[in-house]
């Protein structure tokens, strides 16, 4: 019997799980295929106005910290699970790990072998101010000792020798009682719907391209001409609710009305509009916010059906105005497409190599209704957005379950 | 005994060259107190850790000073550290002289660098050792309400091994679940659920079952809370380590602008559910059924789901034409989107509308009239029953006994405050949580991810090293407090009594377990009576002292 747990993805779903395990005394091993843990939610923006608007985005770099330095956490980054056989109680799961050029336990982020690097842009680049670990990482396409040129500089400074180049993958055998499944999800690809212009036109965005912007800059402005926007729209349910994601992805309403309200607090001059099918304001506290931008934001009925580009280089969108009952066309500076949340299109892999089953529309099934940890096979359960879509408070309620579930079947097991 | 401070510069691998190191060094050890100065490059590392701590066990410094990058990257692993050594880490005292000084600045920083470390010094001088120590804790856990929530809640706390007690207002478990007709499209049923779990209650020996039975006080802190419960007239005490409330929701027809006449069918969804339950014994079967739904109340999401499940099962059974009239339909909760294709597959008409239909009685029927936006006209709907708006409330109580027991609830009433930081089924109280339908809209499956959430807070509590606290590293003075319970009233934790210390005095006095460190009770007490270790007005007053000394 073991009592360890592997954790596959470090999202907050992921960490959530991590933490209430180490914290009951089980020992943890946090797989992460990226270099740093953290998952999609890391990236996003505070939303706040004046006031706080409830986004739970500062949840994740207290979470982050608490995890980085727990003794009962190993964090593996750059790993992938590549097999995994036993059964509940006694699994063996083998994870790949990339090498990383830089060791993440050697690197004091001092910057020193960024200051060397002669390349221009750097091919060392820093962490992203919440990474954890906290490490500098190489970008194989610029480095030229990667490329395959002579270059000892960032090697010969580095003071605590973190940076090696004759890595080779690493293959390691973990024995454990419980897995739980924490990969997240895929931002919905806007591209799919192609008339809807986001990849053509630059001044057609997403909510994902939205939270980087307000993240790096803190405000919004023109792709094209760094201009501030005057006339926005939000268009919802873009990748949820139609024929292929047959369901409401919880969040995008939510982001979409935050977003409305942060950029009018900026600037009350700018119009914003949010085109929707049904607003979704159930959330806690989250009817009153709503009637609190009703007082200065648009809200039409209706789905835009095309997205064109005027002479003027603004942006036309016609869409069906249902309560009007006509079709009508408007122009904007900016349309950011609300995308919802998608399975990853690597949940088939996993699945294959966990022997659990997919349901509608990919993400993982559950063993029975209501109950939406348990997985067909004993003892591999389900955190946050791989199983469906959550928000940021349901995706740690729902790692704090799965941790439960884990903890569970570790009791059992002695 | 003497204060003995150690200190450890740490200049990052040598990279923080706008700070003249050796310059500090020498500064530094001209201060009192100060047993040695090191300059590492290295201090996070495992070689690092290792000259830590090599020289504070040769030197046996009774403080410690580390100059190094941001607490927020290395605090914990030298508090660790610290440990490691038998050393008490609060004697620990950080500069941050890379983010804060070496990386904001351009130029020379030598003196901004001494200065954060004079700071750190000063307040390592005063800092006094905190012990921790394992509180003890009951053992047993209280669940408040015998729904779907808190029955699963009690079953799911016995696989532990804990020993529960549910208790219940009304003669009889089971709650709203006994209201349900049915989950359309899965196998199991809302009364399959309620017998199996009812059973399974029965035949467990670490779950007891108090019906009929209220709260009526509770007193004391997590690991010791003693209750009084209220059952048929006598009031008795119980001892339980942890509580979770689990009351559900209640709902309530919409007050409408009904013109209602005798014999007009406007009904509740728990009506409709009756009849759904015994289609034989309705006079005649109803040719059309209209749901109203999300006109009046934003929070719909449960009236939602129950409006999809009966429309669909008006279907399937009677067979009557349905129509739903909703504003926006809230589809955000798992399953609720399949829900409501399904139901427009079958026939179920849906109409929204901005503005609220116009309902009247009409014989013994019900007209509704709404304008219809596509036709530009009026329409007029003839039906024989509407199943009515219908509102999910907090229950009954839920006021009363938040305020009695200092739990915060929402703008609309239910338990936990909107503050993104409680996470998912806390509360502002160490030791109480809330799960399912009591705190919000929550459907079946929320409800029961909160069940497990909620059980792993209460297993962390009360499984062995569990109940750690810092002993009083927040702490009245009986000499100094003058009994004016501000403090008392103040505490958002409910971690503050009287405690009596002799025959004549009670004094305040803060429970370790309960207490959440927010600082509050230290700066307003108007005696200054109440110390944080750590934070006290001589070790911040100390820290200031050293700037631009």
């Amino acid at each position: 019997m073991n009592k360890a747990t592997v954790v596959i993805g470090g999202g907050i779903a992921g960490i959530t799980s991590a933490l209430e395990l180490a914290n009951s005394g089980f020992r943890v091993y946090l797989i992460e295929r990226e270099a740093a843990i953290g998952g999609q939610a890391a990236s996003f923006c505070c939303k706040a106005t004046e006031v706080c608007t409830k986004c739970s985005v500062c949840l994740i770099p207290r979470k982050l910290k608490e995890v980085a330095t727990h003794p009962q956490i190993s964090i593996l980054t750059n790993s992938t699970v590549s097999e995994v056989s036993g059964k509940i109680g006694d699994f063996k799961v083998e994870v790949l790990r990339k090498p990383q050029y830089i060791t993440p336990e050697r690197c004091i982020a001092c910057g020193m072998c960024a200051e060397v690097c002669p390349t221009e842009p750097k091919a060392i680049l820093p962490p992203s101010p919440e990474a954890i670990p906290y490490c500098y990482v190489i970008d194989e396409t610029r480095c030229l000792r990667l490329r395959g040129e002579k270059c000892n500089l960032c090697q010969g400074i580095c003071p605590t020798t973190a940076i090696a180049f004759d890595l080779k993958p690493e293959r390691q055998e973990l024995s454990v009682g419980a897995i739980i499944v924490a990969t997240g999800f895929e931002v919905f690809n806007a591209r799919e719907v192609g008339s809807l212009g986001y990849g053509r036109y630059p001044n057609v965005l997403t909510g994902l391209d939205l939270e980087r912007i307000f993240n790096r800059e803190g405000y919004l402005k023109l792709p094209t001409n760094g201009k501030e926007p005057k006339n926005i729209a939000f268009v919802q349910c873009v990748g949820s609710r139609d024929e292929s994601h047959g369901y409401c992805s919880q969040v995008c309403c939510k982001y979409a009305m935050r977003f409305a309200r942060l950029i009018k607090h900026q600037n009350p001059d700018v119009q914003v509009t949010i085109f929707y099918i049904d607003l979704q304001t159930a959330g806690k506290g989250f009817a009153q916010f709503y009637q609190e931008c009703q007082e200065s934001i648009r809200f039409i009925r209706g789905v835009p059906v095309e997205i064109l580009p005027t002479p003027s280089s603004k942006l036309e969108v016609r869409f069906e105005n249902i309560l009007a009952g006509k079709v009508e066309r408007e122009t904007f500076d900016l349309v950011t497409l609300s995308v919802g949340i998608a399975p990853r299109k690597d949940s088939w892999d996993l699945a294959r190599i966990l022997g659990i089953n997919l349901a509608d529309y990919g993400f993982f099934d559950t063993k029975e209704p209501f109950n939406s940890v348990e997985t067909n096979v004993e003892g591999i359960l389900l955190a946050g957005t791989c199983q469906g879509p959550k928000d940021i408070p349901d995706s740690i309620a729902h790692g704090m379950a799965a941790a439960e579930r884990a903890m569970e079947v570790l009791e059992k097991c002695q | 005994m003497p204060v003995k401070i150690g200190i450890f510069l740490c200049d990052c691998g040598g990279s923080l060259r706008n700070i003249d190191f050796p310059k500090i060094r020498g500064n530094l050890a001209k201060l009192e107190d100060i047993a040695f100065v090191e300059i590492s490059h290295n201090l996070c590392l495992e070689e690092g850790e290792k000259a830590i701590a090599s020289r504070i066990l040769r030197e046996k410094v009774n403080g410690v000073v580390i100059a190094a990058c941001s607490p927020e990257l290395c605090e914990d692993k030298f508090i660790r550290l610290l440990e490691g050594l038998g050393l008490n880490p609060n004697l620990l005292s950080l500069a941050n002289i890379r983010e804060q000084c070496s990386w904001a600045h351009e130029g020379d920083v030598t003196e901004k660098a001494l200065e954060l470390i004079r700071m750190a010094v000063n307040k390592a001088r005063l800092l006094q050792a905190v012990e921790r120590g394992e509180v003890p804790v009951n053992k047993e856990v209280l669940v408040v309400g015998g729904g779907f929530s808190g029955m699963k809640s009690a079953l799911e706390l016995s696989q532990f091994g804990i020993r529960t007690t549910i208790m219940e207002r009304e003669s009889t478990l089971g709650g709203k679940l006994k209201e349900l007709e049915g989950f359309y499209g899965l196998e199991t049923s809302p009364k399959e659920m309620f017998s199996s779990m009812t059973r399974a209650i029965e035949e467990d020996k670490n779950i007891e079952v108090l019906t009929s039975a209220e709260v009526a006080r509770v007193q004391g802190e997590a690991g010791d809370f003693t209750v009084k419960i209220r059952k048929g007239g006598k009031e008795s005490s119980r001892s339980f380590g942890a509580i979770i409330f689990a009351t559900g929701y209640r709902t309530e027809i919409l007050p409408q602008d009904f013109e209602l006449k005798p014999g007009v069918n406007i009904i509740s969804q728990q009506k409709l559910v009756e009849m759904l339950q015994a289609p034989e014994r309705l006079e005649r079967r109803p040719e059309t059924i209209a749901f109203v739904v999300d006109f009046s109340d934003e929070n719909s999401r449960l009236p939602t789901l129950s409006t999809l499940n009966n429309a669909l099962a008006v279907k399937e059974k009677l067979g009557s034409e349905v129509y739903v009239f909703c504003k926006n339909l809230k589809v955000d909760s798992e399953g609720a989107e399949k829900l409501y294709r399904e139901a427009r597959e079958r026939g179920v008409v849906f109409l929204k509308f901005e503005e609220k239909p116009r309902i009247h009685g009409e014989d013994s029927r019900v007209k509704v009239e709404a304008r219809d936006v596509l036709l530009g006209e009026e329409v007029t709907l003839l039906c024989d029953l509407l199943v009515a708006e219908e509102k999910a409330l907090p229950p009954e109580g839920t006021k009363t006994l938040s305020s009695m027991l200092n739990l915060e609830t929402d703008t609309q009433g239910f338990y936990q405050d909107e503050n993104v930081h409680l996470y998912p089924v806390a509360s502002g109280r160490k030791g109480m949580f809330f799960v399912g339908a009591c705190r919000g809209n929550l459907d079946l499956s929320r409800a029961l991810t909160d069940i497990s959430s909620a059980l792993v807070s209460v297993y962390e509590l009360l499984s062995p090293g569990g109940a750690m606290v810092e002993v009083e590293k927040v702490k009245a003075d009986s000499q100094k407090c003058r009994t004016c319970l501000t403090c008392i009233r103040i505490c958002p934790h409910k971690a503050i009594r009287l405690a009596r210390v002799d025959s004549e005095k009670w004094v305040a006095k803060i429970y370790d377990l309960a207490c959440d460190g927010c600082g509050i009770c230290t700066a307003i007490c108007p005696a200054k009576a109440i110390k944080f270790e750590g934070y006290s007005d001589e070790q911040i007053l100390a820290q200031v002292e050293a700037i631009g000394e």
